[in-house]
């Protein structure tokens, strides 16, 4: 996190904002490391100390919750009719029918290419015998998306009508997108009773906030003039808004509708958790119990082609279209008609087709030979990343240095030996005018002797709030100083810690390795090629499916946790890398072009820097990812904020599991504001 | 064994038989279905007995540790196959709410254990003498758990049995959570294809049992007085120094049950069946990719001895 403070000192008198911040947290880290062994609770936060917030948020839950209970309830009532007729619906409709339209759809939309990726998937997912579930999981996301949608479009618009509100409603829908649903699943249950309603609810709450935030941005975007030639045609402020601004706005609103669909459709494994409803989730559950790699990654598959379709034929509704020949689509209905009718009888049912097994098998037999014959590098591999990287990284290098990992014993005298070393560092960095990195280089090391899961909280609160002071000012360093210490008196500290320890690794791992990666996919295009679709696969597919191969390879354990965190959080990293360098600016690309700058020159002077508020906020993405799937990691066996949100839902127990879930959301917020505001202020230097 | 679940059968019908009334016919009864094979065919099998009673059945799918929400608002009727070492708290709540009531043991007879897939008696000789772990705990040592042995534990929500026979027996291992069943399947798995040593805690009846070949480890019989008397069993200064006590598995149902469906609730509360009868099925649907509703109807039409006695002693 410290990683981001390069704000240069102009000169060793007067210290910049940076360096006053950096001098303190060093000399806060200083003091806490002399008391350490007088003062124990600077380390450790005493139990005693602790209040029993996670009861209070329980009881008052509970109260709450069942005041609401029956109007909840009747709105559960309400979905379910929606939710029966689209089941209904899709459940009756005879297999041939509904590729017929589907493709006659994708035609309609984008073509023959579109029309060929409807067929194929669709028919893909006929093959697999799937079908039948898969018309559960649509229909779930058939009645979701609509909810979705009119909630997000409410608050976007309301949000651009009450500026004053803006703010407050940023707030929430980062709270809506950060809460794991897990978390949140068990007063669900309460409130809506059993049933598909709550994995309905569940994913509109998820799916809605990428709505209201493309509709806030489309409208902000309207530019001034429409706007005022509205006012000047004299509209209500109602017809201004519905006739002249939404319709300006409206290819961002599709954006919003595209990311809309996408969300609902990621959700549907969560839904199926709950169960009461037999969807093509619950089968990558059932598949995944009992380890079977090659089925629940067939099952996964039918999940991704649905968001590969809906995303490709949605995200032509956001671009400008050409007209295709309507006789086509009429044609296509047609055939498919004449094609039921003729072959009803002969009609097989989907439920029994087994076409993929054998492809199934294949797959499973090959992860058995492939960890067969790799074990032994990759229990190398596993154990050296763990002795020398990720051990350090959470209790230090003072109790990760061992005789049986590292060959010798770490004594006090090698900390000094470090301190030492860090030291003389930072004053040869002040020396040559770099106070701030010199200090941040030190507290780095200081942080690696400690490890993270061993930091004094003083130091913690202390780095924080200078951080969020030199990110965004007072306020920031106030926000983030008192959310931390909510965090500090309900008893999770100690598993926020771990929590920030494991995601704090996966996201440096994924900002260096996604950021290469988006790089080479900017400078050479086949490489975008071969990344865009596995991108688009780790975003869509079920992660539980990938967690049996991580299993199989590296077992039970932080490393697997580690490793399966990276392969979901890497992807927004590597997309807004290559979207950010790619898009550069016409005029500026010809200007440098025009004073000779050679390929690589014009990489680091002219992209880079105009890219990196994208970059930003893609590490700022990848940072929500992170801990978004420290919850799914939980399954492999961790020991953060993560397990303790899937104890309380194995418990019911709402007050652990809201806690928790919003010590997650705090640190994630923390960290998404702290980012921010460096991409602010990178911005504001470039003159954005 | 066959012959003793069908007298134990004839017993309990013989203990509580009298024709109830049907109750709601026209309503469906909903059957929770859970995640794992074997509760998979207990529920179709005791649908299946309420169908040849009269009623009309529907299968619903949910998540074990989420079910009772549902039970408790009659969402769901009843589930037929709990495990007393897996059991949610939400359950101990709501049975003190009286919204749901158990309605008696299924019959299953469960053992859980420490327990390995069969080559590592190989890596570690000695096994299944409990003793011989203390001597090749090294073998079974990884990164984490350095310089202790690495035993696999149950998810945390399951609880924490295997880390207190560590303690109890002062075995030098280091007890790690799986996080979920598929992470227990995944380490069996990876364990047998590789014969890599592996240290596990598991249960039967389970269809893995055979799959992988997994043996139990020998400890002292768990007794009554071992959790709770440190002297007894060979650490004399510690309790749950032996085996697991055995687990209990047994019914619930929605509390409105009793006067709804008469019949069906004493069906239900009847109803039982045994490891000799689940495991074979387990066997056919996991093993050799049966479907359950195949596999389930196949056994009723040739066991009718077994279930039809408690359908008719509820109906007649």
């Amino acid at each position: 996190m410290t990683a981001v403070t390069d704000i240069p000192a102009q000169s060793d008198l007067r210290l910049t904002v940076g360096a006053k911040a950096a001098l303190i947290t060093v000399v806060v880290g200083a003091l806490c490391l002399a008391l350490e062994s007088v003062a124990p609770w600077l380390v450790k936060w005493p139990a005693a100390w602790e209040l029993p917030a996670t009861q209070w948020v329980g009881a008052f839950l509970d109260w709450f919750l069942n005041g609401i209970k029956p109007a909840m309830r009747l709105f559960s009532d309400l979905m379910a009719y929606p939710m029966n007729w689209a089941n209904f619906l899709l459940g009756s409709t005879p297999w041939p029918i509904l590729i017929g339209l589907v493709t006659a759809l994708g035609w309609y939309l984008g073509g023959l290419p579109m029309a060929a990726l409807g067929f194929f998937g669709l028919c893909f997912v006929l093959a697999s015998g799937y079908w039948a579930e898969s018309m559960n999981t649509l229909a779930l996301v058939a009645v979701s998306v609509p909810v979705a949608l009119t909630v997000g479009g409410t608050i976007g618009i309301l949000a651009n009508e009450v500026p004053r509100v803006k703010s407050f409603v940023q707030a929430v829908l980062d709270i809506m997108q950060t809460v794991p649903t897990f978390a949140y699943l068990t007063p669900l249950l309460l409130l809506f009773g059993f049933g598909p309603v709550v994995g309905l609810i569940a994913s509109a709450i998820y799916a809605a906030p990428p709505m209201a935030r493309n509709v806030m941005l489309g409208l902000e975007r309207v530019e001034p003039e429409i706007k005022e030639a509205a006012i000047m045609s004299g509209g209500t402020r109602f017809q201004q808004l519905f006739q002249v601004e939404i319709p300006a706005a409206a290819t961002q609103i599709m954006v919003g509708v595209n990311q809309c669909l996408m969300a609902a459709l990621s959700m549907v494994i969560i839904a199926a958790v709950i169960g009461g409803f037999n969807d093509i989730g619950w089968e990558v559950l059932l598949t995944m119990r009992k380890a079977q790699f090659g089925e629940s990654l067939m099952a996964g598959l039918v999940i991704v082609v649905f968001a590969v379709v809906i995303d490709r034929m949605s995200g032509t509704l956001a671009t400008e279209r050409k007209q295709y020949d309507r006789r086509v689509v009429w044609a296509v209905l047609g055939f498919t008609a004449l094609f039921t009718a003729a072959f009803w009888a002969w009609l097989p049912n989907p439920s029994e087709l087994t076409l993929l097994d054998p492809v199934a098998e294949a797959v499973d037999s090959g992860l058995t030979a492939f960890t067969q014959a790799n074990g032994p590098w990759l229990d190398a591999l596993k154990n050296n990343s763990l002795f020398y990287v990720l051990l350090p990284l959470r209790i230090g290098l003072d109790q990760a240095v061992l005789p049986f990992t590292w060959g010798f014993q770490w004594t006090s005298g090698m900390s000094y030996g470090l301190f030492a070393f860090g030291g003389a560092v930072a004053g040869l960095m002040a020396w040559r005018g770099q106070l701030t990195a010199g200090l941040v280089i030190l507290t780095l090391i200081g942080m690696l002797e400690t490890g993270i899961s061993n930091l004094p909280w003083p130091f913690v609160l202390t780095a924080v709030g200078a951080l969020s002071y030199v990110a965004g000012g007072w306020r920031l360093a106030a926000l983030s100083v008192g959310l931390l210490c909510t965090i500090l008196v309900s008893g999770l500290w100690e598993r926020a810690l771990l929590s920030l320890y494991l995601s704090g690794a996966a996201v440096f791992t994924c900002a260096v390795v996604g950021g290469l990666i988006g790089l080479a996919s900017a400078v050479w295009s086949p490489v975008w090629k071969v990344v865009r679709p596995i991108c688009d696969m780790l975003q869509t597919i079920p992660l539980f499916v990938f967690l049996i191969p991580v299993l199989m390879v590296f077992q039970i354990g932080e490393f697997s946790a580690f490793l399966a965190i990276c392969a979901y959080a890497i992807v927004p990293m590597i997309r807004y890398t290559r979207h950010g360098l790619v898009n550069t600016p016409d005029e500026m690309m010809e200007a440098a072009i025009s004073s000779g700058a050679t390929e690589w020159q014009i990489m680091r002077d002219v992209r880079a820097p105009y890219a990196a508020p994208t970059i930003l906020l893609g590490l700022n993405q990848t940072i929500l990812y992170a801990f978004a799937m420290l919850v799914i990691a939980a399954l492999i066996g961790t020991t953060g904020l993560g397990q303790s949100i899937y104890l309380a839902l194995g418990q019911a127990d709402v007050g652990l599991g809201i806690s928790a879930g919003a010590a997650m959301a705090i640190l994630a917020l923390i960290a998404d504001r702290i980012v921010q505001g460096f991409a602010e202020e990178q911005r504001k230097a470039l003159g954005l | 064994m066959k012959k003793l679940s069908v007298s134990l059968l004839a017993m309990t019908v013989a203990g509580s038989a009298y024709a109830a009334d049907m109750g709601a016919v026209d309503e469906p009864i909903k059957l929770a279905i859970n995640e794992w094979t074997g509760q998979h065919v207990t529920t179709h099998v005791a649908g299946e007995m309420l169908k040849a009673a009269g009623y009309n059945v529907e299968f619903v799918t949910a998540g074990m540790m989420n079910q009772f929400q549902a039970i408790a608002d009659g969402d769901i009727t009843a589930t037929l196959e709990i495990w007393s070492s897996n059991v949610s708290d939400e359950y101990a709540k709501k049975i003190e709410e009286g919204t749901v009531v158990e309605i008696g043991d299924l019959g299953l007879d469960a053992k859980e254990g420490i327990a390995y897939p069969a080559h590592v008696a190989e890596l570690c000789p000695g096994l299944p003498a409990w003793e011989a772990l203390k001597d090749c705990a090294q073998v079974f040592a990884t990164a984490e758990t350095l310089p202790g042995g690495r035993l696999v534990d149950y998810p945390a929500d399951w609880g924490t049995p295997g880390a207190d026979r560590m303690v109890g027996l002062e075995l030098p291992f280091k007890a790690v959570p799986a996080g979920s069943e598929g992470a227990l399947i995944a380490e069996l798995r990876a364990s047998t294809e590789r014969k890599s040593p592996l240290l596990i805690t598991f249960w039967q009846p389970h269809w893995a049992m055979s799959a992988y070949d997994v043996q139990f480890v020998d400890l002292p019989v768990g007794e009554e007085a071992c959790f709770n008397d440190p002297a007894w069993g060979p650490n004399p200064n510690a309790v749950n120094d032996c085996d697991f006590s055995p687990s209990r598995i047994f019914k619930a149902s929605w509390s409105g049950m009793e006067d709804k469906w008469p019949a069906a609730f004493e069906i239900l509360s009847n109803f039982e069946l045994a490891v000799e009868d689940q495991q074979p099925m387990m066997g056919a649907i996991d093993v050799d990719g049966g479907q359950v509703e195949e596999v389930v109807a196949a056994w009723m039409a040739e066991n009718e001895d077994k279930w039809r006695p408690v359908v008719d002693a509820a109906t007649q």
